[in-house]
Formats: C-alpha cells, sequence, structure tokens
C-alpha cells in the first residue's frame, strides 16, 4: 500500500527534475547521432530489399499478363511474342556488393536488341515504353498482334507501379540469360517483312471444325494463333498435329495413358484428347505443368459426332 | 535617430560600454521573455526562492504563451495523482505529431500515382526517412493511448462533473478529432492495408440511412476511393483536422485555467469546487516548478519515443501497393478500431433473444426501417457509445466526486471498458478466446494458406532466408528430409497445422477433411528468385475433390527478417 502511495505522491525534487531533462536531451541526442551514423547503410540495406520485393510482385505480373505472349520463361513464343530472357534481349550482368551496403547490377554485356534498333535510351525505359504504350504500328509480319499497351491510362490493365515492377523482374534475367540458340528471336528492324505464306484454304468440313472451335469454348484455355481468344490454360494447339506425332511415339504417354488404348495415329490422339482429356495429362502447360481435370470431360455428349470428326480434321491442319 | 544616438552616447559616456551593452541585451531579453530578466531567469534555472515583488508571475499577465497558463497550481494537483499528466502528455503528443508530420510532408504527395513511391523513398532515400515515419506512426498510437486513457482518469476522479461539464465535453471532441487523424492518416501510404482498411471504414459511411451515399461520396470524391480520396483524406489529415484539433485544444485548456484542475476528490467536502480557493501556502508557482516539471515529463516521453522506434518497434508496415481488384485475407482496421469491427460482427439487433426470434425480429426491422443489423450496429450503435461520453456529465445527478459514493457509475464505466475490450478481440478475425465470437475464416485448407503464405506482412513462408529453401516439390505429410533443417521444419509447421486443423473444429465448425494432404513446391524461377507454393488436396464440404493454392515469390535480398 505505502509504495502505491509513494508512486501516487510522486513530486520530483527540483534537482531531479533538471537532472532528468537534461538525461532525456542526451538519450535523444545519441539516438539521433545513432540514426545519423547507421542511416546511410539501414537506408542502403533498405533499397535493396525493396528492389527485390519489386522483382517478386514483377513476376507475379508477368506470369499473369505477359507469359502467354513471351512464354513463361521468357523464351518467347514462336509467333506470339519475342523471348525477354534472351541474352541478345536482357544483355548478361552481375551482382555487386558494394561496401556501403548496397547490391547494384555491373554489366557484362549491353543488350544487343537495344543497339540493333537504335533505342536511345536504357533496356529499362525501352522495357517500360513498349509495355505500357504498346507497339502502335506493325514491325515485321511475325507476330499476329501489335504489342497491346498495358498501361491503365491507355486502356490497359496495369498501373505505372506494376509496369516498373514487371520491368525490374524482366532486367534480373541478365544475371542468367537464356542462350539465344533456346529463344525465340524477334527479327532485325527491317526483316520479317515477307507476307505470310497464305495459308492452305480449309475444306468446308474443316471451316465448319474451326467454328466448332469456336463454339465449344476451346479458346478459352488454348491458343491458335489467329483464331479468337488466345487462352493459357491447356497447351497452345498451334502445332497441334506434330505435337500429337510427337506425343503418341514419346515414353511418357505409353507409359502415363490410362482406362484408355494408347492412340496409334495423330487424329486418334486429338481425338482422344478432347473426348477423354483425362486418359493422359499432358506434362506441360503455359503456366506449369498442366492440372488434372481442368478441361472438360463432357464433350463427348455435347458436341455431335460429327461435329467433333469435322473439329479433328480442323486441328490436323495446324502443323 | 539623433535623439537615440544622444541617449546611447551619454549612458556610454555614464556607465561605460561593457555595462551599456549588458544593459540593453538584458533589456532586449526582458521583452522577449515578457518581464523577466537575465538575473530572474537563472534565480529561476537555479531553484532560487521568488524575490519580492514576485517578476515571475508578469509572464502571465504580459505574455501570450505564459497567460495561457495558470500562474500557480494547487499542491495537491502537482503530485502524481490525480492528472499523471496524462492531459499535458496528450498535448505534448499532438505537437509531437506535428513536428513529424511536418517533415513526412516534406516528401509525399497525395496522389495514387506518386504516394506509395514516396513511402519507398522515404524509408530507402530520405536520411531520418524511416526515423520520422516511425516517430510519427508511434507517436499517433501512443497520442490515441494517452488521451484515452486521460478520458479514463478524468472519469475515475469524477472532474468532468460540475463546473466541467464543457471542458469534459470538448475533451471527447478532442477524442474524436484524435480518432479521426489517426484514421484519415491510415490511407496515406496508399499500400494495401491502408487502402482495405480505409475501404471498409468509409463503407460505413456509406450505410447510413438516407444520405449514406452522399455521404460516402462526399468522402471518397468518387464511388471508390482513388486519387479524389485520397486527396481529400489528405487535406482531412494536415489541415482540416489539425485545425480543428488547436482549436479544441485551446478551449480545453482555456477551461482547465479558468476552473483549475480539480482537487482529489477526497480534499473536497461533497458539491463543492475548490480548485480555485488556493491558500498561498498551498500555491505551487508555475515559474519555475509546474514549468520544469512538464518539460521533464515532455523530454522523458520524447527519449522513450525515440529509444522504443530504434530499438523495440518493428517499425511502421508498408504493405503491396493499394490494388482496388485484389482484396487481402482478414483486412483489419487499425487496433483502436477493432472494437466498432467487433460490434459490426454482432448478427442480431437484439443479441441475447433465442436465434429464431431474433431473425424475426431483424427482418421487421429490416423491413420496416431499412435497418440491418450492420447498419444498426455500425451505424447507430457505434457512434451511439461515443455518443454516450459526451452527455455523461449532463446526466449524472449525483454531485459527489468521492469515489465511496459513486460505486454505481463506477461500475458502469467498468462495463463500459470492458465491453471495449471484449469487442475490440471480437474485432480481429481469430475471434475472442473461448467464446470464439467473432471468428472469420474461409474454409481450412485456405487458412493454412492464410497462417504460412499471408496475403499482406510477412508469414512463416517468407520468413525463411532464400538460401533455405531447397528445390523441389516436397510431401507434407513424409515430412522429408529436404538437407535443410530450417526448411523442414517449415514443413514440420505446416503438417502440424493441417493437423491440427483435422483433429480440431474451428470456432464455425469447420474442420479439414481427414484425407487432406499437402506439397510444398519450391522453383528456381531467376538466379535469385524462388516461388514457393503450398498446393493442399482435400475434400470440401460438399464432398467435392478440390485443390487449394498459396504461393509466393522469394527474392534472395527481399530481407523480410531483417
Ligand atoms: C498479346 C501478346 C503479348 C502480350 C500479352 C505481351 N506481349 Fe510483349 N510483345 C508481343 C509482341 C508481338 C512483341 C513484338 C512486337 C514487335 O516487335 O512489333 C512484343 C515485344 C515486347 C517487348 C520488346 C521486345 C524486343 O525484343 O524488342 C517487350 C519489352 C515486351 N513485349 C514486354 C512485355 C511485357 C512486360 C508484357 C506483360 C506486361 C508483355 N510484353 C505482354 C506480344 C505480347
Ligand atoms: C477449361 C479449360 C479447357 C477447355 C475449355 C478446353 N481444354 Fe483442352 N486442355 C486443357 C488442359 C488443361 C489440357 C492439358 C491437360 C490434359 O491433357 O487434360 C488440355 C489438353 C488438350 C489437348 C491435348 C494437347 C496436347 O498438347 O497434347 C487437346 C487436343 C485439347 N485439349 C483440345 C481441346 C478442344 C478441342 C477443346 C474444345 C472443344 C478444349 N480442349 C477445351 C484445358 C481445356
Ligand atoms: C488532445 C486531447 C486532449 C488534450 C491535449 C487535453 C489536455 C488537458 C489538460 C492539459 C488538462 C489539465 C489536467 C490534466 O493534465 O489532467 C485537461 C483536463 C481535463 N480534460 Fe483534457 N485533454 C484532451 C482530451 C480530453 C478528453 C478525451 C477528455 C474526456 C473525454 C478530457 C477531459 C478533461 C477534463 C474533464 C479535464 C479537467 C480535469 C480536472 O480539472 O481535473 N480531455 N485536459
Amino acid at each position: 500500500m505505502s509504495i502505491i502511495k509513494k508512486i501516487i505522491t510522486f513530486r520530483p525534487s527540483f534537482t531531479v527534475r533538471i537532472l532528468t531533462g537534461i538525461i532525456s536531451m542526451l538519450v535523444m541526442l545519441s539516438v539521433c547521432t545513432y540514426v545519423a551514423i547507421s542511416d546511410q547503410t539501414a537506408l542502403n540495406r533498405r533499397d535493396t530489399n525493396f528492389r527485390a520485393r519489386a522483382i517478386e510482385v514483377g513476376a507475379k505480373v508477368y506470369a499473369e499478363q505477359c507469359a502467354r505472349c513471351h512464354g513463361l520463361n521468357g523464351e518467347g513464343i514462336e509467333g506470339l511474342g519475342p523471348s525477354l530472357a534472351a541474352e541478345s534481349f536482357v544483355g548478361r550482368r552481375t551482382l555487386r556488393e558494394e561496401a556501403d551496403g548496397r547490391v547494384t547490377y555491373q554489366q557484362v554485356m549491353p543488350s544487343k536488341r537495344i543497339q540493333d534498333i537504335g533505342w536511345v535510351g536504357t533496356l529499362e525505359s525501352y522495357i517500360i515504353a513498349v509495355t505500357e504504350a504498346g507497339i502502335p504500328i506493325r514491325t515485321s509480319n511475325v507476330w499476329d498482334v501489335n504489342h497491346p499497351p498495358f498501361l491503365d491510362r491507355h486502356g490497359g490493365p496495369l498501373r505505372p507501379d506494376q509496369i516498373r515492377d514487371v520491368t525490374a523482374f524482366i532486367v534480373n534475367w541478365s544475371l542468367n540469360p537464356l542462350p539465344d540458340d533456346q529463344a525465340v528471336l524477334p527479327p532485325k528492324p527491317g526483316e520479317g517483312l515477307a507476307p505470310r505464306p497464305t495459308p492452305v484454304p480449309l475444306t468446308e468440313a474443316q471451316e465448319r471444325g474451326k467454328q466448332v472451335y469456336l463454339q465449344a469454348g476451346c479458346m478459352a484455355c488454348h491458343a491458335i494463333r489467329g483464331v479468337g481468344n488466345q487462352g493459357a490454360i491447356g497447351p497452345s494447339l498451334n502445332k497441334i498435329y506434330t505435337v500429337a506425332q510427337e506425343r503418341i511415339a514419346s515414353d511418357d504417354y505409353k507409359k502415363n495413358i490410362k482406362d484408355q488404348p494408347p492412340a496409334t495415329t495423330p487424329e486418334e490422339y486429338i481425338l482422344q484428347s478432347i473426348i477423354y482429356p483425362n486418359a493422359y495429362i499432358v506434362p506441360q502447360c503455359p503456366q506449369g505443368p498442366c492440372p488434372a481435370g481442368v478441361m472438360p470431360a463432357n464433350y463427348k455428349d455435347t458436341i455431335t459426332p460429327e461435329d467433333l470428326e469435322r473439329l479433328v480434321d480442323y486441328l490436323t491442319t495446324l502443323r | 535617430m539623433a535623439i537615440v544616438g544622444e541617449k546611447l552616447v551619454k549612458q556610454i559616456r555614464t556607465t561605460g560600454l561593457r555595462a551599456t551593452i549588458a544593459q540593453r541585451l538584458d533589456d532586449g531579453f526582458t521583452r522577449f521573455t515578457a518581464g523577466l530578466s537575465w538575473n530572474d531567469v537563472r534565480g529561476i534555472l537555479r531553484g532560487d526562492p521568488p524575490p519580492k515583488p514576485n517578476p515571475r508571475v508578469k509572464p502571465h499577465t504580459e505574455g501570450f504563451w505564459f497567460h495561457i497558463r495558470p500562474s500557480f497550481y494547487h499542491e495537491a494537483v502537482t503530485t502524481l495523482y490525480p492528472t499523471f499528466r496524462l492531459g499535458f502528455l496528450s498535448a505534448v503528443f499532438f505537437m509531437f505529431e506535428i513536428i513529424t508530420g511536418i517533415f513526412l510532408m516534406i516528401f509525399y504527395t497525395p496522389s495514387p500515382t506518386y504516394a506509395y513511391q514516396n513511402m519507398i523513398d522515404i524509408l530507402t532515400n530520405v536520411p531520418f526517412g524511416k526515423f520520422m515515419r516511425d516517430l510519427h506512426r508511434l507517436g499517433a498510437e501512443a497520442m490515441v493511448i494517452v488521451v484515452t486513457l486521460h478520458m479514463v482518469r478524468t472519469f475515475v476522479t469524477g472532474s468532468y462533473k460540475k463546473p466541467r461539464q464543457f471542458t469534459w465535453f470538448t475533451g471527447v471532441v478532442l477524442l474524436v478529432i484524435t480518432l479521426f487523424l489517426s484514421f484519415s492518416g491510415y490511407l496515406l501510404p496508399w499500400d494495401q492495408l491502408a487502402f482495405w482498411a480505409v475501404t471498409i471504414g468509409t463503407s460505413m459511411a456509406d450505410a447510413v440511412p438516407l444520405i449514406g451515399p452522399e455521404l460516402n461520396l462526399l468522402l471518397r470524391g468518387a464511388p471508390d476511393i482513388g486519387a479524389g480520396g485520397l486527396l481529400r483524406f489528405y487535406l482531412l489529415h494536415v489541415v482540416l483536422l489539425p485545425l480543428l484539433g488547436v482549436i479544441f485544444v485551446a478551449v480545453h485548456y482555456y477551461k482547465v485555467v479558468r476552473y483549475g484542475i480539480s482537487l482529489p476528490p477526497e480534499m473536497e467536502p461533497v458539491g463543492e469546487d475548490n480548485a480555485r480557493k488556493v491558500p498561498p501556502e498551498k500555491r505551487v508557482p508555475f515559474l519555475p516548478d509546474i514549468l520544469t516539471n512538464e518539460l521533464m515529463y515532455m523530454g522523458v516521453a520524447f527519449a522513450i519515443m525515440a529509444l522504443s522506434v530504434v530499438t523495440w518497434y518493428k517499425g511502421a508496415p508498408l504493405e503491396h501497393h493499394a490494388d482496388p481488384l485484389v482484396t487481402p485475407n482478414h483486412t483489419v482496421a487499425p487496433w483502436y478500431f477493432y472494437w466498432l469491427q467487433g460490434l459490426l460482427k454482432v448478427p442480431h439487433m437484439i443479441p441475447f433473444l433465442p436465434t429464431p426470434i431474433a431473425v424475426e425480429v431483424d427482418k421487421f426491422f429490416a423491413n420496416v426501417l431499412g435497418l440491418t443489423p450492420k447498419v444498426f450496429w455500425g451505424v447507430i450503435v457505434g457512434p451511439l457509445m461515443i455518443g454516450i461520453l459526451f452527455i455523461i456529465p449532463y446526466i449524472d445527478p449525483n454531485p459527489s466526486r468521492r469515489y465511496g459514493d459513486r460505486k454505481v457509475m463506477l461500475t458502469l464505466g467498468a462495463l463500459f471498458a470492458a465491453a471495449i475490450i471484449y469487442l475490440s478481440f471480437a474485432g480481429v478475425p481469430t475471434g475472442v478466446p473461448i467464446t470464439g465470437f467473432g471468428y472469420v475464416g474461409g474454409d481450412p485448407a485456405s487458412e493454412v494458406g492464410q497462417e504460412f503464405i499471408p496475403d499482406e506482412g510477412v508469414g512463416p513462408v517468407r520468413a525463411l532466408p532464400y538460401e533455405d529453401y531447397v528445390v523441389g516439390t516436397w510431401t507434407v505429410s513424409a515430412q522429408p528430409s529436404t538437407g535443410n533443417t530450417n526448411f523442414d521444419r517449415l514443413i514440420r509447421a505446416i503438417h502440424d497445422s493441417m493437423e491440427r486443423r483435422k483433429a480440431h473444429p474451428d470456432p464455425l465448425g469447420k474442420k479439414l477433411s481427414a484425407d487432406a494432404s499437402a506439397v510444398v513446391e519450391v522453383k528456381q524461377v531467376q538466379e535469385n528468385l524462388r516461388y514457393i507454393a503450398i498446393k493442399i488436396n482435400y475434400t470440401d464440404e460438399t464432398g467435392r475433390a478440390t485443390q487449394f493454392l498459396k504461393s509466393t515469390y522469394l527474392h534472395a535480398l527481399s530481407g523480410y527478417t531483417q
């Protein structure tokens, strides 16, 4: 009780007040000095941290927005978008830890692409410019579409900070860039202008098959160059005939096919993939390993046998 | 000119140059202090007894700064009890926030395009930037605590009674201003935490009957928070509310000086107020006693703030950039609004009725008056609780300030405080311990994901350093040896969390299905960037096999644990 009373009636003497005041001032001064001395390293360290976190955010933006045209690992996709991880695009850099705690990129090899097209800014500013505003004119006939604008002000889905972050992510590939021979490279300026070879005209049945493809909603998940949406959940069907040939010859297919006899022709394989999608799960999809049970398993019931035949017929033209 | 010169020359001739300069300087000094000469000030600082006649009361009549302070206090209120210096400290923190806030203003632009980057710049590029930001944030929270405690103390000592009813009233206005200052500042970093807490907060305005949409529009500047809303909150935070704060602190202080600080209740006869009838021997002069006392408390408060920021305080958070399209799981308001969030979770308007009847009552009110439980508790009861505070002095009929005479009022006060604390627990997603009231959680599998990879904040997965992850796909139940003990431990923690959720239902009665299994997938994305995913396969409530996936990227240098 008496201790409570002591606290309650606490009234410091004049000397105590002055001394406590002075000590408090000294404490504050020391803290400020401490901050002043340690601040520069701490600032640099946090700078490094926030740059690293921006790359994490950028990776997510890339997977959601860019991978469908530029490939999950930046390898590029024929006809859809060039590689963004290729050495000739990002160049080559290393990381150096400075004495003051900063971690900076050191350029070993500059971006060749930037030189080729004569861009006067940095690689970063080029990526930001292209991503924000898109590419307004057709630069070559290699690509199906012009680059879409991504900045919200230009009607795109991304905010400026997201574009900065995805740029940081792309530039970070320069630490370990993809060798050019594993990447889909863009044509040099002035090249790739030759008109595309006119596709073989589709027969009436195949034309009908294409309509089935569109009406059944396949393009929500699959991509066929120039046809409907470019879905990125299931594998691209751009060259499904060639792919089907490779699949039926592969060990993975022979080992993992279940409930159904293995297909022996590409046509059989394609039909099987449509009506029994779970008989064999394709290993690689645009966003990583293919998920099982995602492709609807009821096309056998919802598409008539004739239409199925026409659909397969159409898909076999994609080689 | 000639005349001044003549006088000066004359003075120098008679007293000498040095004495003249000294006299002139002292003259200026005396004018500056509004009545105290250099020697008077020295006497004060040395603790000398006042000379007679006492020059130390002059500043109180002559000067602006001291005339707003009384020239003496009653001895009985200069001890720690009864004031605990909490009113003064409220004013100190108000000042503290203005100083640190002006520093932050220099580097801040109230625009969605720049605000977040400005915050990063303050943390990574501005000397003393993080220090000032942390001081400002910690100071704001301390101010809420101190102001609340000050209110509690004036309630407990019965100081709100006649003649101080209006002092109390302006005090409650100051409490509301303090809360709104904190709330409006919360949005400014423009990160996910800020954006969603304020979106939820302002959605209450939207629920106000009749004028809701207009009020919401006024506050946000658009149907959703965006550039307009940020600018409005900024203006509220740096102009309107501080201005109102200054005005009301002035009125409050004036009332305090006018009536004097109330004496400890046991020292006064019941119903009398003797605060201003101070016998000469009980007077403690403001100069130097009270002033040095206050300066000491102020110094200690500042020193504690500064020390806290460089020691235990983990820093004001800065989460991901605000994104109106992505609602993070479990967004919470700042802690001093947990009680309001808890209140919003009361499911029925009359909580103690049996549910079927309560539902009917709710329906009746919803159909007749357009009142849903959310509107009722959030828009009516919440503000009403503050409203009760306003009228306490006007409805308390008891003239006595003595504790023994005020058992009813003190009990009601304690109940009120208990209710606020209980509701505060209910306001957080984990709900109240034991009763489970207020628990919100999705399906147990998603709660595992949220536990280890929270949408915002760090969480165990990001806290484990990049180097500790081993690339591969790891089955959690197998408790594999990955080659890194820390990573093993993380996998075990995920396993334990899942087993716990299989064995024990959450407060909503949901369990993780017994067949649930998980894998942790670690992929190398770039040289110093990994992708980490937790995939849980389980059977959902409808009996369907489902997969839940939660993932994040982790960079070698992102430093979440530093
Ligand atoms: C619809 C497909 C598509 C999407 C989605 C897409 N791009 Fe592209 N991108 C292209 C095409 C096509 C080109 C080549 C355009 C040209 O050269 O005319 C290209 C070129 C680029 C280039 C210039 C490459 C070079 O070598 O000059 C950059 C940088 C780029 N894209 C960044 C991005 C980023 C970042 C995203 C995601 C936010 C993205 N792109 C999303 C199709 C796409
Ligand atoms: C909901 C998304 C979705 C829809 C809609 C969808 N698929 Fe698929 N599809 C997938 C996925 C995922 C895979 C890979 C997994 C698998 O093999 O089941 C796939 C695989 C395939 C394959 C095998 C590809 C290969 O590379 O071996 C073919 C062929 C195919 N789908 C055709 C179609 C056709 C034709 C339609 C429309 C009738 C369609 N899909 C609709 C998701 C979808
Ligand atoms: C920014 C907020 C506030 C400031 C700066 C402030 C300042 C002060 C100061 C300096 C005093 C002198 C006595 C003391 O230090 O205790 C005082 C007294 C008082 N305050 Fe406050 N106050 C604030 C908020 C409040 C609140 C929220 C309430 C109650 C709801 C309140 C009610 C009172 C009352 C009733 C007194 C008279 C106490 C007495 O005479 O013993 N004040 N205030």
